[in-house]
């Protein structure tokens, strides 16, 4: 689906990204531990988390993530936003909690960016 | 639903509780900061976590979830177990990640 | 919006000069406490600062009591630990006051709730887990001594006493603070008064050497120093991207020198990163002054930590970092000496094709 599609699922508000939205993403991973992030997601994969700190668009930058979504209607910050939009990452929100928000994309389509833990880890 | 059905459906390993795989699950949970899990999470709710230690345990006691799916291939420490078992709190691991265990227990709940 | 307040609650700390993550050594702290309070000390001197924001005035004009909430539960020192459970459980409240014949004899909470429930001792009373050493605030303080006080502390409340009758009158919770100040503050708390952090940008680069064939990349890393974390990596990132190196490659070297970088900035005093590479490796090495790792064997274990909480709650310290590191490298050396540090050495070597 694109970006633009998870937003309306998710009935997300845009804080960086609006001429991103277009772009094609396929899977997903959900945590509130960075090292989580940083051990197991893939790039290109959306990223759904609680927390709103710099450090998240940190990481997403790292491993290449193609967006951001926060959830449980958080605000990010106004130094996150900033970072977004410096690094060129796509910053969403979305009122859901973490469970609908997966359950929601996940109904229509997207899948968890690896099967196993333990399988494909080679960076 | 009950927690059996879950456990049969996502094909998880059950490390403790097995005799409370009757209860119903009414809502999920995903979350691994504890304050957030404490503050949002409501009774009744199948809790999915990374995290495994063992306080992980009394916020499912106080909340009172269902029991804890730990994810990413998490598993619980020897003191983890240890609590379960006398708080009387399920725990299941699965090597997915948690997306993927949500959106199948969301897909289960939503059919 | 818990979050959005908090945020505008750091903020606040950090137009004082405080750390916002309350993370600094005990000596920074004290230090930068200091700094924070002279000038409410000496009314004078407030003129002096750059600049006085409205959020500032406001911290001093307002009373704790102003902001407070007033609409309180209280236990008693007879209650049992259970019973304590349902009352946070129905009234969704992390912690209470505990009061005898209206006077604060002590403060309960979710933490003490979970130590009983983890011990299995729920049947015990309140009065026998509670605090006892309470740090109260008066009605009739300042908000910003209210704000000092929470980040000298680090609790998320504290409870409100009368000063005469030193009756209890509520509890401040920083989101009461935030709220209290964004009402009377109305809007746009976040326009010009977050301005003062620009000054990092010089510690990037402390020492780049480059060539055609290999090039060596150096930077200090301050322990307890959120705010830059990662800005280096990133251009460590471009660099190595610039080189040529396959983007697989360089998600590695970046992962491993971010959580390098993180155990430096969550455990130590201080340290330094440096990155080599050319055509067919490149060699991080992390060292730092600190207390040193105990035990190594159990720091590599997957998410054992002794990591704070707050740190946890920033999203990292979960008993990753060494792992994750260890899963970037081809091979991974780590010394470390309790008391005076640890250096850490990786190699990535370069599979897929050389770099250039």
């Amino acid at each position: 689906m694109t970006l633009s599609e998870a937003k309306e699922i998710l009935d997300a508000t845009v804080f960086v990204g609006h001429e991103k939205l277009e772009m094609e993403v396929k899977t997903a991973f959900s945590a509130d531990l960075m090292s989580d992030v940083l051990a197991f997601a893939k790039e290109n994969s959306l990223l759904l988390t609680g927390l709103t700190n710099p450090q998240v668009v940190r990481t997403a930058d790292m491993l290449d993530i193609a967006a951001i979504i926060l959830v449980r209607g958080k605000t990010p910050p106004d130094e996150t936003v900033q970072l977004a939009r410096e690094l060129n990452i796509p910053l969403l929100s979305t009122k859901y909690i973490l469970f609908e928000t997966s359950g929601r994309l996940h109904a229509r389509g997207i899948v968890g960016c690896i099967e196993k833990v333990g399988v494909d880890e080679g960076a | 639903m009950n927690l059996e059905f879950i456990v049969g459906e996502l094909k998880l390993d059950v490390r403790c509780g097995e005799d409370k795989l009757g209860r119903k699950v009414r809502g999920g949970y995903v979350g691994d900061l504890l304050s957030d899990v404490i503050g949002n999470s409501s009774e009744g709710d199948i809790w999915v976590t990374r995290q495994a230690h063992q306080n992980i345990v009394a916020v499912a006691s106080l909340k009172d979830h269902t029991g804890i799916i730990l994810v990413n291939g998490s598993e619980p420490d020897s003191d983890t177990l240890e609590k379960a078992i006398k708080e009387e709190i399920p725990i299941m691991v699965s090597e997915l990640p948690g997306f993927e265990v949500v959106g199948k227990i969301y897909k289960l709940m939503h059919t | 919006m818990r979050e959005g307040l908090l945020a505008a609650l750091k903020r606040l700390a950090l137009m004082r000069g405080l750390s916002s993550e309350r993370l600094k050594g005990e000596k920074q702290l004290r230090l930068r406490t200091l700094t924070f309070e002279l000038p409410y000390k000496q009314d004078n001197q407030v003129t002096q600062d750059k600049k006085i924001t409205k959020t500032q005035e406001l911290v001093y004009k307002l009373k704790v009591k102003d902001v407070m909430t007033t609409d309180i539960v209280t236990v008693s020192p007879g209650n049992t630990m259970n019973e304590l459970k349902e009352i946070l459980r129905i009234r969704r409240i992390a912690g209470t006051p505990v009061v005898e014949n209206k006077r604060l004899v002590g403060v309960i909470g979710i933490d003490d709730l979970i130590r009983c429930l983890s011990e299995g001792e729920m049947d015990a009373t309140v009065g026998e887990k509670m605090t006892r050493k309470v740090e109260v605030l008066y009605g009739d303080e300042p908000l910003a001594h209210a704000v000092n006080k929470f980040n000298q502390y680090g609790f998320g409340r504290f409870p409100v006493i009368e000063r005469k009758r030193g009756r209890l009158i509520g509890i401040l919770t920083k989101s009461d603070m935030v709220t209290g100040l964004l009402k009377r503050l109305e809007i746009a708390y976040h326009t010009e008064e977050f301005r003062h952090n620009n000054n990092n940008e010089n510690h990037v680069f402390n020492n780049i050497v480059m060539d055609k064939t290999s090039f060596h990349f150096q930077y200090r890393v301050n322990g307890q120093d959120f705010k830059v974390a990662g800005e280096s990596i990133y251009k460590l990132k471009q660099i190595l991207s610039q080189l040529g190196f396959p983007p697989p490659i360089i998600r590695r070297a970046t992962i491993a020198a971010y959580e390098a970088e993180m155990n430096i900035i969550i455990y130590s005093y201080g340290g330094c990163i440096s990155v080599s590479a050319d055509y067919d490796h490149i060699t991080l090495e992390a060292r730092d002054t600190g207390p040193g790792i105990a035990n190594i064997e159990q720091a590599m274990r997957q998410g054992f930590s002794t990591a704070p909480t707050w740190v946890q709650e920033l999203g990292f310290g979960a008993g990753m970092g060494l792992p994750n590191i260890r899963k970037c490298a081809d091979t991974m050396d780590i010394e470390s000496e309790v008391g005076k540090g640890t250096h850490i050495k990786i190699v990535i070597k370069n599979t897929n094709g050389n770099g250039k």
